[in-house]
């Protein structure tokens, strides 16, 4: 039987040409060769459109990522966990915003631009943006938002972004696991060559999770790619059509 | 024979399972214990996001002939993969592979197309996030 399905699977592979590149078109793909790039003033310059692994669960291992088994959950995390079920309501549905993490998990690619000040991320998932000012300066006081509040700064050639003031209102990751507002978000970003960025994002939430726990991943830089415009709005129908609920959230 | 028919649609399942949208949870909207295999014939294909949706008029066992809609993944994403919003054309015959919606209605999560020239091609949405808890 293992040899009928390896037979049925290798004809079906070699059958998905045309249409099906997605296993031709994406994986015949190289990054360019190269040293690491850097700013005129010296830093490394994280510039570029990347593709980022699909991480729908950050426990889970997959192409280009290291998860998190087990994660250590408090009572309050773990109910929130076993209590969840997206057909109750899933706030992407109805294209709110994902924040942070779910962005970054997306498959879609995104694009950075870097000045001294900032990095901009631009997710082409819905279109969504944040610019972050990586020179040093604190955190800004204010409302919870649901990208929270970030801020970056330079150990070595390492950037580290550090982002609170989440509004609580999403989930970390597609399948669903739960953060609270108290939510600590570190992401590490280093550029090893040309073609590469090594990416850590660390979760430190004490009203979820006993201690904090990371991922580890692999983007690469796409340059037969462009960022394109993504409209979540334009023909939502799932929603319009009630198969999809909305969370109900206070304002 | 049914074995066979069994085995073939889960390997389209397992080689379609590079997801190419996460605009929504899987689970919100569709049932991964419910696949489902159309064949039908094409009336009409939306391109747009979030996702992209192909209308089929299939006959059911007794002949009739159902519309179904089958939601597929993002055109973004799709559209680096190769496809179009031709590339699926209205009259043809093509068999969907995927998985139920959980309202009962004749909607499917389109996962993989079997074309009129019998070429099978990924049009994957969501499923890999089906919860496994």
């Amino acid at each position: 039987m293992k040899c009928l399905t390896a037979f049925l699977l290798s004809v079906f592979l070699a059958s998905a040409g045309g249409l099906g590149a997605y296993a031709s078109g994406q994986q015949d793909y190289t990054p360019p060769v190269g040293p690491t790039p850097r700013t005129p003033s010296g830093k490394v310059d994280f510039s570029g459109v990347w593709e980022k692994p699909y991480v729908p669960d950050m426990s889970k291992d997959g192409k280009g990522q290291k998860g998190q088994p087990d994660l250590p959950f408090t009572p309050w995390g773990e109910n929130e966990w076993k209590t969840y079920d997206a057909a109750n309501g899933d706030y992407t549905g109805a294209c709110l915003p994902f924040g942070m993490t779910r962005s970054m998990n997306t498959p879609e690619p995104m694009q950075f631009m870097q000045s001294d000040k900032y990095l901009s991320f631009l997710f082409e998932q819905n279109s969504w943006f944040t610019v972050v000012p990586i020179d040093g300066r604190p955190h800004r006081t204010g409302d919870p938002t649901w990208f929270g509040d970030s801020v970056g700064h330079w150990e070595g050639d390492t950037l580290v972004i550090e982002t609170v003031n989440f509004n609580g209102k999403t989930r970390l990751d597609t399948i669903g696991h739960p953060h609270s507002d108290q939510l600590q978000l570190t992401q590490r970003f280093s550029r090893p060559d040309l073609g590469h960025i090594t990416y850590e994002v660390i979760v430190n939430d004490p009203k979820t999770f006993t201690k904090s726990w990371k991922n580890v991943r692999t983007l690469t830089l796409r340059t037969d790619w462009e960022m394109m415009e993504y409209s979540c709005e334009e023909n939502n129908k799932s929603l319009w059509e009630g198969r999809i609920k909305v969370p109900k959230y206070k304002p | 024979m049914k074995t066979m028919h069994t085995v073939v649609v889960a390997l389209l399942t397992i080689a379609a399972a590079p997801a190419l949208s996460a605009h929504h949870s899987f689970s919100a909207e569709f049932d991964a214990n419910k696949p489902v295999t159309l064949t039908g014939a094409v009336t009409k294909i939306e391109w747009g996001n979030p996702h992209i949706w192909v209308y089929l008029d299939v006959k059911d066992d007794h002949g009739t002939v159902q519309p179904w809609q089958c939601e597929g993944g993002a055109p973004n994403t799709l559209t680096r993969n190769g496809w179009s919003r031709t590339s699926l054309k209205p009259s043809e015959q093509v068999t969907i592979y995927g998985y139920l919606a959980k309202d009962g209605s004749r909607t499917c999560n389109l996962r993989a197309v079997t074309l009129p020239d019998g070429r099978n091609v990924f049009a994957g949405s969501s499923a890999p996030d089906a919860p496994k808890k």
